[in-house]
């Protein structure tokens, strides 16, 4: 709270004091003026009495007088406040002055209040600029600085408060600042002192009764008058002054005059003398006290002096003028006035030129210490001997007075009695009887008898006597409906009642409000209500009462003066804050009124004072609205104070933080942050300053090293590889880094090195950015910095470039020594003038414009860095122009991502490092483009697509070591390298309708496919070799779809490039496939810091259907011997070709132009089609079916493939070359990672229960078994598609594959779509175990192949008695097993199928009907039967019902064998 | 009807505030940041143990103490050399407004401004008012989106405040 330095008492005390006036004659005036002062002003600072004084009151008793002060002023005749109570413009001027000069100290001591959660740093701890009485300013200002017990201090409001009251103008419904003696002064050097005397004291009289002047006002009709004979020591005769002292106490007596002896000393002379000067203090606000002073001059003088000390400038002075109208522009308001002030106060003309400051510095300079004492002495001697016994004598003259009409006590006593009783006159009254305001008493009316005696009691500190006297007038005035006389009593009862010592009765709080309405509803009298209410406040806090007192603060603010509604609200505020719960809120709203009340008034240092200390509560309290007015306040305050920086803050706190405001208030904030913030650069030129617009975030910050890419040029297309454009993919990221590990690993002969790390194009904020990136030099550096614009406006960037510092390294040659010493300090573009050397090593590109739109989700500026030399980059910040010309600069700042490894890391919030804008630069490196030509987006599934791929060396340095990486190994074949003979034409031009096979014409007149043609391959000639090596050997992981480029030698040299034939084969799937290839490349020079680079390629095919073939392979029923070939048994092949094209891609037919066969143990021998149509077409949804017989190979192939081709068209296309075979074995390779979970499938119970340790028989079973079943046979389809694309036809080529694996098992060349995941259920337990089972009986059932031979029909003439046909039959057994089987036919067994009822009659089986038999591995029996016929008919033969069982399965029954399909024999009755 | 409705959260920071007309937003906004003094004083004056039985409702704050309007606006003129700029800064003077209190037993307070030259609103309405406040603010808590102690950015409790509050005319 506003502490005051003065206790309450002693305020109120010191607001009301005997006044004294003074008059004195030119001579006088001129002894004073040597001293720079007047009279009344060299007094002025020993007017506190240091002693105490005595005196009796009306009942004799003796009293002490304390501490008393007396106001020695000049004589003013004129009014120096209207008497409308509204105070005048000089008035206003003068008190605004004050508060304006009194400013709290820069850096004071932190003063720090701890209310609920705040802390308020309220540090406005500063000197107390008027010290109340000289001998003790010393001690007020040690207590100042040691005292414990204050908060905080507001002395701009207690030096205005002073000042108000000292001015309060005299009214006639008071006395107490009615003047009570006067002061006549003359100076020895005079010729005739006495006479001049005689001529003061009718110059006093002429004033006081004449009537020509209402002011000043005088206490008592004959007012005391006390001669002074001043004698200056330096000039006059003091034996003279002696003797006409001695005169004058023969004429005035011993107590009515004084000699005062001063200027012991000359100016000249005592300059070497240190003497305190205590008017330095007083004199400021001296020219309030004696209004006298205020003319023109004066007026000047202190604006002109106030701009100079505040430094403020003519806008500031201007604001004032604006407030404040000078009174300069109107000097018609009081002219009169002026002149007579002229007339009366000549001596008063000060010289024009002193201003305060310099009048300051030589006050007193003829004074010598002994004349300070002397001055002193003059005071109490003139107080005790002359005032005092005056006053004492008055009172006892109208106590007598008073006494005798009325009876005091009766009086007294009645009044308390109708007050507290039954009165409720007073508040009625004062409702009722305003327009009996005006009432004015004679001032000899006995009613002001009182008052007057009442006024000087409390003068003389008798308070008792005073509060009754009060009382009693008050009584009467309100009977009377004096409202404003009754007012003042109230007023003067209150104090007077406070003031008493023990306090006999409580504060009377309610005659202050009485007496503040009264005077301000009634009267319309703002200076005295102002008075009551100061008076009022004081004491209330003075009891801790200060939530009344701030109520009461806060009433007396109105409209009419700012200055004093700034000051009272800010008192409110404190008294806020001093309550017994702090209310901070209010305090800090009340701040706010206080800093906008200050504001108007033009004290802008104040106002910005108010809302500092508002600022603390309401900062980051989340009351983001108020807190922006606040800071925008607080900006422009600080603007206009001239301290801009203060401003810049205030401005950046409402642009950073995400302000609610309305956008044209953000506009309006905009501008004049940059406004203000020209203003501050343009003053300091050092260094770019930091803009807080618009926000980087700096986390998404993203760095590219490489060139931009052109995507395409004519008709090639380029290598995708990574681009700004592309969103970080996490999934993607592992994806290619399991490429390049890969890849690497198969450079590196299998193993990847320890401290490979996989290359990282663009760095963002989830790529590891722990280590330094390496840049190459000569390839661009391109950031890409991502902004927000927190505002509803746009803003404006222009000139954007980055700031980098960069450090000389040269890797190749680190043992030189000059070069290092030359290039170790690091140079940078932070200084732009340095440009031109720094262009040697980097040169950067900057964006000219860039519009941040509001609410534009991520803008982004992408910037560009191309490093010349090798060394160490780091990428520091930003430097653009903000709005139009404001330049200046935002650091980036990345912090790493927070380390959570350890149990410290975990525990404290650390974050690691990020080096994502610290490139080290290296030696040149190889650098490859890819260039695609040719290359589909869509597909048919399988079709062969011949492409072509550019490889350029786009740098200076050879490249070597090309391999590519692939996520779809299966889609394409850059051919074998170790059949060189180009194939199809090299350049691409002339490759139009030309089929990407190798073809042969079908020999003119052979059938096709009657016979196939057959070739032998190892694989190892395909399948691109360290492909399938790796694949055999890497267990999966380990290259699997690593392709070595065949180079021309192995190296691109600078500069060159080749191209490259390379086949695509459609996906199987149809459907869109992403497809990723990852060129890996070196350099040819090792050693380099980067070992290999990279580039990535993603391509999208759109695969379509084509067809869908099934086949399935059962066996045949041919006998073996028929032919050689097939000795080691035959299979049928059928093939099932469906047209699955929903026909959208304007396929009009497919031909199937040749079924080829891979296998190491079969092959296609011929084709077996039924129909002689020799080239199977397939429109839309059309299905074919094409027989083949196989036959197994010879044996001593093992390693080998067999491709047999056989085409059904004109033409042969050889399989076993390139690109027919690469993509043949390419498409086993996932195969075979898929055969494991298929294995699972057919077999898997077995193998699982061979884990648990079942006897080894059961795995024999099931090998035997199943490989007795099996055939591994890979069918190839090759087929023309016809479309018709831009009304012209185009042949597409392609292949599809099919892997017969089991016999009578459909296989699809559609991998079947994978099934939707099976939910897995969650199992606690372990499986129990499956069971053991038996290889099924459907498998069983194929260890034997059955076969009857017999003729087709037989004739038998039935009616020549033969009746019996006998038919001999052939059953022929051949075990398909590698296993001995134990077979037994049973030819007894009867079908018990209803369906199978013999119609045609039945037939008998003759001779042995059970024969049990042996068969080893593969044998071949044959077993001749007899069947008998009894009528001509058609018979099946096929009753012979085979059982077999492996010879070594004791504890296994027979399994019935699976019969040949129904033999019908036809019996001829040949008559 | 109200003109200002907010919730602040325990820690005394808005988690809502909403006012009518929009421009005098600032001036609602510093009114109800000083009701949470008397709001506090009046959460303290009941004693500890009877702050579990304490009605939630606390009435007029500001029973007393009656402000004077002032005019509305000030205008400060701003001179800059490239042009001249009128800034209209609301006056921040209150008043002629009550305000209400609520205090939830998580010390979440309710503050409904209310225009007093509107003498219709008798307590229970004003009472009725807070407990519709409440039981939105409850189902605005118990969205499991919502995170405690974020400003709210409900529609359902947008459109309630709407409903209790003057429409602008």
């Amino acid at each position: 709270m506003a502490q005051c330095v003065q206790s309450v008492q002693e305020f109120i005390q010191d607001s009301f004091v005997p006044m004294v006036a003074v008059l004195c004659s030119e001579d006088a005036e001129k002894v004073t003026r040597k001293n720079n002062l007047n009279f009344s002003e060299l007094l002025r600072p020993f007017c506190r009495l240091t002693s105490e004084g005595h005196m009796r009151d009306p009942s004799n008793q003796l009293q002490v007088v304390k501490n008393l002060r007396i106001s020695v002023n000049n004589v003013v005749t004129r009014p120096s406040v209207p008497s409308s109570g509204v105070p005048g413009h000089a008035h206003r001027r003068l008190l605004s002055e004050v508060v304006l000069t009194c400013q709290p100290a820069e850096g004071g001591v932190a003063n720090v209040i701890t209310a609920g959660d705040y802390d308020l740093n309220i540090s406005d701890r500063s000197l107390k600029a008027s010290v109340p009485w000289y001998s003790d300013w010393r001690d007020t200002l040690t207590e100042l600085s040691t005292s414990k017990h204050y908060t905080a201090t507001t002395p701009w409001f207690e030096a205005y408060r002073e000042s108000f009251l000292q001015s309060m103008p005299a009214s006639d419904h008071e006395f107490l600042n009615h003047y009570l003696a006067c002061l006549l002064v003359v100076s020895s050097s005079e010729a005739v002192p006495v006479e001049k005397f005689l001529k003061l004291s009718q110059e006093q009289h002429r004033i006081q009764h004449s009537g020509e002047y209402t002011n000043p006002k005088w206490f008592i009709p004959n007012t005391l008058k006390y001669y002074v004979l001043l004698h200056d020591m330096s000039q006059g005769d003091e034996q003279r002054a002696d003797s006409v002292y001695e005169d004058m106490k023969q004429r005035y007596g011993a107590q009515g005059c004084y000699l005062l002896k001063v200027n012991s000393r000359t100016a000249a002379a005592g300059a070497d003398e240190q003497i305190p000067d205590p008017w330095s203090q007083y004199l400021h606000k001296s020219s309030l006290q004696t209004p006298v002073v205020v003319n023109n001059t004066a007026v000047e003088n202190n604006v002109g002096g106030t701009s100079e000390v505040d430094g403020h400038d003519s806008e500031e002075k201007g604001s004032l003028d604006n407030t404040h109208p000078l009174q300069l522009d109107t000097p018609s308001d009081t002219p009169g006035s002026l002149d007579a002030l002229r007339a009366v106060a000549v001596e008063t003309k000060p010289p024009p030129l002193t201003t305060g400051v310099a009048a300051a510095t030589s006050h007193g300079a003829c004074l010598t210490l002994n004349d300070h004492d002397r001055i002193r002495l003059f005071i109490q001697e003139f107080t005790f001997r002359g005032l005092l016994p005056h006053i004492e004598k008055n009172i006892r003259q109208l106590n007598d007075q008073l006494v005798s009409r009325k009876g005091l006590s009766r009086s007294l006593f009645s009044a308390t009695k109708k007050w507290f009783g039954g009165g409720k006159v007073p508040e009625k009254s004062i409702a009722e009887l305003k327009n009996t305001s005006g009432l004015l008493y004679p001032p000899e009316a006995p009613e002001l008898q009182i008052r007057k005696m009442a006024d000087l009691c409390f003068l003389v500190q008798l308070y008792d006597l005073a509060y009754s006297c009060y009382h009693t007038a008050k009584k009467d005035f309100l009977s009377d409906q004096a409202m404003l006389y009754a007012a003042g009593a109230l007023e003067m009862a209150a104090v007077s009642a406070f003031l008493q010592v023990g306090a006999p009765r409580p504060y009377p709080a309610h005659y202050m409000d009485t007496a503040i309405q009264t005077y301000r509803d009634v009267s319309k009298n703002m200076v005295l209500a102002e008075r009551c209410a100061l008076l009022s406040a004081e004491v209330l806090k003075s009891q801790a009462k200060y939530s009344d007192a701030a109520t009461l603060l806060i009433k007396m603010t109105s409209e009419d003066s700012d200055l004093r509604s700034a000051l009272l609200l800010e008192q409110a505020a404190h008294c806020f804050i001093n309550m017994r719960n702090p209310m901070v809120r209010k305090f800090a709203f009340h701040m706010i009124l206080a800093g906008h009340r200050f504001s108007k008034a033009g004290q802008k240092r104040h106002a910005l004072r108010c809302y500092c200390q508002a600022m603390q509560v309401y900062k980051g309290k989340g009351w983001s609205l108020a807190e922006d007015h606040i800071n925008f306040t607080i900006g422009r305050q600080s603007f206009t104070l001239r301290q801009p920086e203060n401003a810049v803050t205030a401005f950046r706190h409402i642009l950073t933080n995400d302000s609610q405001q309305t956008s044209t208030q953000q506009g309006a904030f905009l501008r004049e942050y940059l406004y203000v913030y020209k203003n501050v650069t343009g003053a300091c030129e050092v260094a770019l300053p930091q803009l807080p617009l618009p926000c980087i975030n700096s986390s998404a910050t993203r760095v590219y090293f490489g060139h931009e890419r052109r995507l395409a040029e004519g008709e090639k297309q380029a290598a995708t590889h990574v681009s700004l454009d592309q969103e970080f993919d996490r999934d993607l990221a592992a994806m290619w880094q399991d490429l390049e590990e890969q890849v690497v690993a198969a450079a590196k002969r299998g193993v990847v090195p320890a401290t490979f790390q996989s290359t990282q194009c663009c760095l963002n904020s989830q790529t590891d950015n722990l280590r330094f990136p390496l840049a190459v030099v000569e390839e661009p550096i391109i950031v890409e910095v991502v902004f927000r614009n927190p505002l509803k406006v746009p803003l404006v960037l222009s000139d954007l470039s980055l700031l980098w510092k960069f450090t000389l390294k040269d890797f190749n040659r680190p043992q030189t020594q000059e070069d290092s010493v030359g290039d170790a300090v690091p140079i940078s573009n932070e200084k732009e003038a340095s440009v031109p050397r720094v262009r040697v090593c980097v040169t950067f590109v900057s964006i000219n414009f860039f519009c941040l739109i509001p609410l534009c989700l991520l803008p982004q500026a992408r910037l560009k860095l191309l490093p010349h030399q090798t060394g160490q980059l780091n990428i520091l910040g930003l430097v653009y122009n903000l709005g139009t010309s404001v330049r200046g600069r935002q650091d980036l700042e990345i912090q790493g991502p927070r380390l959570n490894q350890t149990k410290e890391e975990k525990t404290s919030v650390s974050h690691g490092p990020d080096r994502r804008l610290d490139p080290t630069i290296t030696p040149p490196m190889p650098l490859l483009e890819v260039f695609f030509l040719q290359f589909p987006t869509a597909l048919l599934c399988g079709e062969i697509r011949k492409a072509y791929v550019e490889f350029c060396n786009m740098s200076r340095v050879t490249l070597c070591g090309l391999r590519v990486a692939s996520t779809h190994p299966d889609f394409f074949t850059f051919g074998s390298s170790s059949l060189a003979t180009p194939l199809t034409p090299l350049s691409p031009t002339s490759f139009e309708n030309c089929s990407a096979y190798k073809t042969l014409a079908t020999p003119p007149g052979a059938t096709p496919g009657s016979v196939a043609a057959v070739t032998l391959v190892s694989e190892g000639d395909f399948g691109s070799g360290t492909g399938l090596r790796g694949g055999v050997s890497g267990a999966g992981t380990g290259g699997k779809g690593i392709t070595e480029i065949p180079l021309g030698e192995g190296t691109l040299k600078p500069g060159e490039s080749t191209q490259l034939p390379m086949w695509l084969r459609g996906p199987d799937q149809e459907g869109v496939h992403e497809i990723h290839f990852l060129f890996y490349y070196e350099s040819a020079e090792k050693g380099g810091k980067i070992s290999h680079r990279v580039l990535r390629h993603t391509v999208f095919i759109c695969a379509s259907r084509s067809l869908s073939v099934r086949a399935t392979a059962c066996r045949s029923n041919t006998l073996p011997e028929e032919e050689e070939e097939e000795r080691n048994g035959s299979m049928l092949v059928f093939v099932d070709v469906e047209n699955i094209n929903s026909s959208e891609a304007g396929v009009r037919e497919f031909h199937i132009a040749q079924v080829s066969s891979s296998s190491k143990q079969w092959r296609l021998h011929k084709c077996i089609n039924p129909a002689e149509d020799k080239d199977c077409k397939l429109t839309s949804r059309e299905r074919g079916k094409l027989c083949f017989r196989a036959t197994r190979c010879k044996p001593l192939q093992a390693e080998k493939y067999t491709f047999a081709d056989l085409s059904l068209g004109n033409e042969l296309i050889i399989t076993s070359t390139t690109p027919c075979a690469d993509f043949f074995f390419r498409r086993c390779q996932p195969l075979e990672s898929l055969r494991p979970p298929v294995a699972m499938e057919t077999q898997g119970r077995h193998s699982r229960s061979q884990g648990v340790g079942h006897g080894g028989g059961d795995k024999d079973i099931a090998g035997v078994v199943r490989k007795c079943n099996e055939v591994d046979l890979d069918i190839i389809i090759l087929w023309k598609a016809f479309v018709v694309e831009d009304n012209k036809q185009v042949i597409l080529e392609g292949q599809l594959h099919v892997a017969l694996q089991t016999i009578d098992k459909e296989a699809c060349s559609l991998t079947p779509k994978e099934e939707a995941q099976e939910m897995v259920l969650l199992k606690f337990k372990p499986e129990l175990p499956p069971p053991m089972t038996r290889p099924s009986m459907e498998q069983l059932s194929h260890l034997i192949k059955t076969n009857l031979q017999y003729p087709e029909s037989y004739s038998h003439p039935f009616n020549q008695k033969r009746y019996l046909c006998m038919v001999p039959v052939t059953l022929t057994l051949s075990n398909c097993s590698l296993a001995q089987v134990d077979v037994i036919i049973d030819l007894r067994h009867k079908t018990t199928s209803p369906e199978s009822l013999e119609v045609h009659g039945s037939f008998t089986w003759l001779g042995q009907t059970q024969f049990k038999m042996q068969l080893g591995a593969q044998e071949v029996m044959r077993v001749q039967l007899r069947a008998c016929f009894l009528h001509a008919g058609v018979y099946n033969l096929g009753t012979p019902r085979v059982f077999a069982k492996l010879a070594d399965q004791g504890a296994m029954c027979e399994t019935s064998q699976q019969t040949a399909t129904p033999a019908l024999i036809i019996i001829i009755n040949s008559t | 009807m109200a003109v200002c409705i907010a919730v602040i959260a325990k820690e005394n920071y808005p988690l809502y505030i909403r006012s009518v007309p929009v421009q005098n937003e600032l001036k609602f906004h510093y009114t109800v940041h000083t009701s949470l003094d008397v709001v506090e004083e009046k959460i303290s004056a009941v004693g500890k143990a009877m702050a579990d039985q304490r009605e939630l409702y606390l009435g007029l704050l500001y029973p007393t103490e009656d402000y004077k309007v002032y005019p509305s606006h000030m205008i400060i003129v701003y001179y800059t050399p490239v042009c001249m700029f009128f800034i209209l800064i609301e006056n921040i003077l209150l008043y002629r407004h009550t305000r209400y209190g609520y205090v939830t037993n998580s010390k979440v307070k309710f503050v409904i401004v209310a225009d007093s030259s509107n003498t219709s609103l008798r307590d229970n309405e004003i009472r009725s008012m807070f407990r519709k406040l409440h039981n939105s603010f409850t189902d605005v808590m118990c969205n499991p989106f919502y995170n405690p102690g974020d400003t709210i950015q409900s529609k359902a409790f947008d459109s309630m405040v709407s409903a209790m509050m003057v429409q602008a005319s």
